[in-house]
């Protein structure tokens, strides 16, 4: 099991500095390899040296924080509905916030004021708070997980039928970006947006490291869990707004992106073959960097110029581990 | 201590009170004499453990990791087991005959084998109580007398106090030291083995006709 485990810590880390090499050395501009590595060290003052600086490692930065904290956020709340199809996109929580976030982006452009980077996410996180209010109150009324699903994904369309509407008629000057933010993507990044993600996600996974105790006797079941001592609702309540939290920060910045959060924590589980929370949190983290940083790429180079929105590649390779994470769980409950 | 009595009668709901699980619905539940909402709940876990009937939910763990939950309450923040930990661990998986599966995936082996893992993850938690609901229920001949004979070992050397619901009643009345016979919610008759499973007791509580206890019980 020791065995195991290492050798997938050394598999992810070795491709997690694989796909940060290919980021930031592949793209439009023609820089070579050697001289993007050249830049990185030293430094430079011409235009090679800020795509460099100001657009690809912003962007690689965020694919791997925003990455490993979509991938968490999804681990938190398949913990919470002991459920492994539970996630934040599937359960509306991405476009609850996506939602919120478009408000105070139009709001801020009619009114010309910049926006902090504090304010998307807190924005970010009331919108994800609100549409997880809305699925456990439904959850509270309905036991089925299925019934969940297909209600998150209604709130999830409300939402994104709603931010449509207000991306479609606010001033077509003031959101060059957010259509495409509307959609997914890691660019446009800039140092403030992942030096604040980077805060937000490193205290969001070290309090998901520091619950690593509680989370592994809640695997046994509520009854064992409270037995044991855990205090079963701040747990509850904690994994909720952990999660939440998490997935805000990425939707702020990124937008709402599918399928990493339910995919990632899938192929770790499978691969280490334990669910225990020491070794999967980190891992799960690890696991959404390598896979977001490796979608991003393929968004961007696959059909250059054009560039693909995130979530159809993490789709793409996402969504058959979700239908073989639902499949498998089939086959346990028989 | 035995629990006996009709399904439905309201032994689970006796014990999940008791552990604090379900909201009591009247009285005081104390733990060593004080009154159980006035103990932390660690300090309540290192004091009792239970096994219940619900299904354990335990996905991806092996019977040793399920084992080595019931040391949590001893544990610090970060749950990491120490030599003593890893002792008691492996003093439980011996005393319960678990040994042979204890690195099988636990949902991978049989009912009856998850209430002897079960039974080590609560023995393995130190407790000064235990509650048992129904624990053997699921096992076969050979696994029902051992662990009622370790039961009976740990209540004896360790002076652990057991409150356990069963019914198997030929077993419950060679092993109790004292049975509480619950129906309809309250409690029907309490007292020494000899006093309770009698056939009147036993008829009455189960609602059994004479003839037929006969012919089932012929002793």
């Amino acid at each position: 099991m020791k065995l195991r485990y290492a050798a997938v810590f050394t598999v992810l880390s070795a491709a997690l500095l694989a796909a940060l090499y290919l980021n930031l050395t592949i793209g439009g501009a023609d820089i070579s390899p050697a001289e993007a590595l050249k830049i990185l060290f030293r430094g430079g003052a011409d235009t090679a040296s800020d795509i460099i600086m100001k657009i690809r490692v912003p962007r690689a930065m965020a694919a791997l924080i925003l990455g490993g904290a979509l991938s968490l956020s999804g681990y938190l709340l398949q913990t919470f509905f002991r459920n492994p199809i539970a996630g934040p996109f599937v359960l509306g929580v991405s476009s609850g916030a996506k939602l919120t976030v478009a408000l105070i982006m139009v709001a801020a452009a009619e009114s010309r004021a910049a926006l902090t980077s504090g304010a998307l996410i807190s924005a970010a996180f009331i919108g994800s708070l609100a549409s997880l209010a809305l699925v456990l109150t439904v959850s509270r009324s309905v036991g089925s997980m299925s019934t969940l699903v297909v209600c998150g994904v209604m709130i999830g369309y409300i939402c994104s039928a709603m931010t449509d509407f207000v991306v479609t008629f606010a001033a077509d000057s003031d959101i060059v970006n957010l259509r495409s933010w509307s959609l997914g993507t890691f660019s446009g990044m800039n140092m403030d947006n992942v030096r604040a993600s980077a805060v937000v996600t490193a205290s969001g996974l070290a309090l998901t490291l520091l619950l690593a105790k509680p989370i592994g006797a809640y695997r046994l079941g509520e009854s064992y869990a409270q037995n044991l001592g855990v205090r079963i609702k701040p747990l509850r309540a904690a994994l909720i707004l952990l999660s939440g939290l998490l997935s805000a920060c990425v939707t702020a910045f990124a937008g709402p992106i599918s399928f990493v959060g339910i995919a990632v924590p899938h192929i770790v589980r499978t691969a280490l073959k334990t669910s225990k929370p020491v070794v999967l949190i980190p891992s799960c983290f690890l696991g959404g960097s390598v896979f977001c940083m490796l979608c991003d790429l393929i968004s961007r180079t696959a059909f250059a110029p054009t560039e693909l929105s995130i979530s159809t590649v993490t789709a793409i390779f996402g969504a058959p581990a979700v239908i073989a994470a639902m499949l498998r769980q089939r086959r346990d409950r028989v | 201590m035995t629990v006996i009595g009709p399904n439905g009668s309201g032994k689970s709901t006796l014990l999940k009170t008791l552990a604090g699980t379900l909201k009591k619905r009247g009285g005081t539940v104390l733990i060593n004499g004080r009154g159980a909402e006035r103990i932390t709940p660690n300090e309540r876990a290192k004091q009792l453990a239970v096994m219940l009937t619900e299904r354990v939910g335990a996905e991806l763990m092996t019977c040793r990791e399920v084992v080595e939950t019931g040391r949590y309450p001893h544990t610090g923040r970060l749950g990491r087991l120490t030599q003593n930990d890893k002792r008691a661990v492996d003093k439980a998986i011996f005393a319960t005959e678990t040994a042979d599966f204890a690195d099988t995936d636990f949902s991978q082996i049989s009912d009856g084998q998850r209430q002897r893992v079960m039974l080590a993850k609560a023995i393995c938690q130190e407790p000064k109580i235990l509650l048992l609901d129904e624990p053997t229920s699921y096992l076969d001949i050979h696994h029902k007398i051992a662990f009622l004979e370790t039961l009976r070992a740990l209540v004896n050397d360790e002076k652990i106090a057991a409150v356990v619901s069963i019914h198997e009643l030929d077993m419950a009345r060679i092993i109790s030291d004292y049975t509480i016979c619950i129906k309809n919610g309250g409690i029907f008759k309490a007292g020494a083995p000899p006093d309770i499973f009698t056939p009147d007791v036993l008829c009455g509580l189960f609602g059994l006709p004479r003839d037929l206890y006969a012919q089932y019980f012929k002793n």
